[in-house]
């Protein structure tokens, strides 16, 4: 027993390669503990001391799209099922967040667990048949399940307002809660993307996370390891539509007047995916690292090119899913093992 | 001794062809069942619906007494039932070592933890021997390493009716001994083992009892040395030249052993 331990420890010491130069490792641990800690304080003081009303707007979408990309990351990334729908959680969490306070005179914070609870009622109800789709069956299927969902939401014009869209009482006499500003949305977004980050890298470390791994990779070898597949599936997919719900809940808040075709929108989805993949689907600091790029890139492209940024934007992308398909995180990790950048791998390997 | 695994009268149809038909068949504790056939006889549909990755269309799968003819393939993990797949099917997004704790961390002796699933990952590996390769992924592994792989991921779970379908198959001659010598130290240990294999050699030496399955159904069973001298057999499946030399290799072990 003891030789295994000893034989186990040097595999170890090999096997950590870059990080063995720190002798101490504990030492790499509290670098890191640090540099979060000093990130957060940034953060925390930052719409103070730094940062305009604009600019706070601009990091407040940043962050909901770092909490998007999260949700979807746990479902398309861990368990690699490419949801195309998960924008149904963000409207539904838009759309109950709205409704309780517009029409119930509920205040906003009690919304958000209501928002949780319809946005892990749904995954829960369409996971069980849909999940049992695989690859791009699944893809569409969820994609038909937002897209109905949003024609439902308008015809139920009675309580959703259709299409000329609800708006929840945010200033004056009737507002329950009292409408935070651009500030207020800023730490909203930032300590949800926290508990996102905090979600996926607590999952990313436990058997679950293990188990949805196997599954992306084979389900009947999962299956046979013991792992309860279609539990981890249906788990992974509410944990991913809570988080978006409550994304969408703050999001209607936010926006005062939502619309069905505007919290319903294919585009919110595709952008989600293209963060977690662009910045390394099924790891925990990549969808971070697409959603911030991306939606900086977006942003600074809207203020320096109006009349076409969409466009750039666009090429901007299918050039990246050219040369990095893996990911950024996925990238530099193999260009790290490899000491070499690999840009046109990719291109080569599958002949693009 | 007791029957650790028993089927009985197992059957699946697909569309109008029958892949088993009334297989009933019974393993004890610390012995190995070896079974033999054509490509299509209805071997590793058989070890799917032990495990429940087919559903039986007839007939019972009773596993340590129990009924558990139906249940989800992970249901029947928990049974202390473990399986490797006739093509190796490791999760290549995880290391070699991540991939045995899997195992471990679902298989019926649960570990605490992903962390101590790890630590025992590698007992299994040092057993089939890829400890020095823990940290590789799954597709830097030659073929016979993957093997050993698939049969470390069941080799982790701890079981007791271990099912193994063609964990030989291209190995090297001399790397073959030690695969048999480990399924022997399982027998030993009290597993009750099903082997499907098409190396003969191997899987005579290591059976206790040679079923022989042709079109879905059991053709003829029995011990290893008369199970190569059935005519039936000969025609069936190996063929007049191998049988010759099957049962000088019979006659050649006799007068060694």
């Amino acid at each position: 027993m003891s030789t295994t331990a000893g034989r186990r420890r040097s595999h170890a010491a090999i096997a950590r390669g870059p990080a063995a130069l720190f002798a101490d490792r504990s030492r790499v641990w509290w670098l890191a503990a640090a540099g979060i800690a000093l990130g957060l304080v940034v953060l925390a003081l930052a719409p103070t001391y730094l940062l305009l009303e604009s600019e706070q707007r601009t990091l407040a979408s940043v962050f909901m799209f770092v909490v998007l990309a999260q949700g979807w990351n746990l479902i398309g990334g861990f368990a690699g099922y490419p949801s195309f729908g998960n924008v149904v959680f963000f409207g539904l969490g838009g759309y109950t967040t709205a409704i309780l306070m517009a029409k119930a005179g509920a205040g906003f914070w009690i919304t958000l667990p209501a928002a949780a609870v319809v946005g892990l009622g749904f995954a829960a109800l369409m996971g069980i048949p849909i999940l049992r789709l695989k690859g791009h069956y699944f893809a569409v299927a969820t994609l038909g399940v937002a897209e109905g969902t949003r024609e439902v939401v308008i015809n139920v014009g009675g309580l959703t307002g259709g299409n000329k869209g609800i708006t929840v009482p945010a200033v004056g006499e009737k507002a329950t809660t009292s409408y935070p500003g651009n500030t207020g949305f800023y730490f909203y977004f930032l300590v949800l993307a926290l508990i996102a980050v905090v979600v996926v890298w607590a999952i990313s470390r436990s058997r679950f996370g293990y188990a949805l791994r196997a599954i992306s990779q084979d389900e009947d070898a999962a299956a046979a390891a013991g792992i309860n597949t279609t539990r981890a599936k249906i788990t992974a997919f509410a944990v991913s539509g809570v988080l978006t719900a409550l994304a969408g809940a703050i999001f209607a808040f936010q926006q005062v007047t939502i619309y069905p075709t505007q919290l319903f929108a294919v585009d919110i989805t595709v952008l989600m995916v293209i963060m977690a993949v662009l910045g390394g689907a099924g790891t925990v600091v990549g969808p971070v690292i697409g959603a911030v790029t991306l939606q900086y890139l977006s942003e600074w492209l809207r203020d320096n090119f109006p009349d076409y940024h969409t466009f750039v934007f666009g090429g901007i992308i299918v050039l990246a899913v050219l040369l990095v398909p893996m990911g950024i995180v996925n990238f530099t990790r193999e260009a790290w093992k490899r000491r070499r950048l690999a840009f046109f791998e990719a291109v080569r390997q599958y002949r693009l | 001794m007791s029957a650790l695994l028993e089927t009985r009268d197992l059957s699946r149809r697909f569309g109008g062809v029958d892949a088993v038909a009334g297989v009933s068949i019974s393993v004890d504790e610390g012995t190995v069942l070896g079974i033999i056939g054509p490509n299509g006889a209805g071997k590793s549909t058989l070890i799917n619906l032990i495990t429940g990755h087919l559903k039986p269309s007839a007939g019972r799968v009773i596993i340590q007494g129990r009924d558990v003819t139906g249940r989800k393939p992970w249901a029947i993990a928990k049974e202390h039932v473990a399986r490797t797949f006739q093509i190796v099917r490791p999760f290549r997004n995880l290391t070699v070592r991540e991939n045995v704790a899997i195992g471990a961390m679902y298989g019926p002796e649960h570990a605490r933890s992903a962390r101590a699933a790890v630590d025992q990952a590698d007992e299994a590996l040092e057993r089939v021997g890829l400890l020095d390769r823990a940290e590789l992924t799954p597709g830097d592994l030659s073929v016979a390493d993957a093997r050993r792989l698939e049969l470390a991921k069941a080799l982790a779970m701890q079981p007791r009716l271990l099912l193994l379908d063609e964990v030989m198959a291209g190995l090297r001659p001399g790397e073959i001994q030690p695969a048999l010598d480990l399924i022997g130290s399982l027998r030993d240990a009290g597993v009750a083992i099903l082997v499907i294999e098409h190396v003969m050699k191997a899987i005579m030496a290591i059976s206790d009892q040679i079923l022989v399955m042709h079109e879905g159904q059991e053709l003829t069973r029995g011990k290893p040395d008369d199970v190569v001298k059935d005519e039936r057999v000969i025609e069936a499946y190996l063929g007049e030249r191998y049988a010759k030399r099957a049962r000088a290799d019979v006659r050649q072990g006799d007068a060694r052993g």
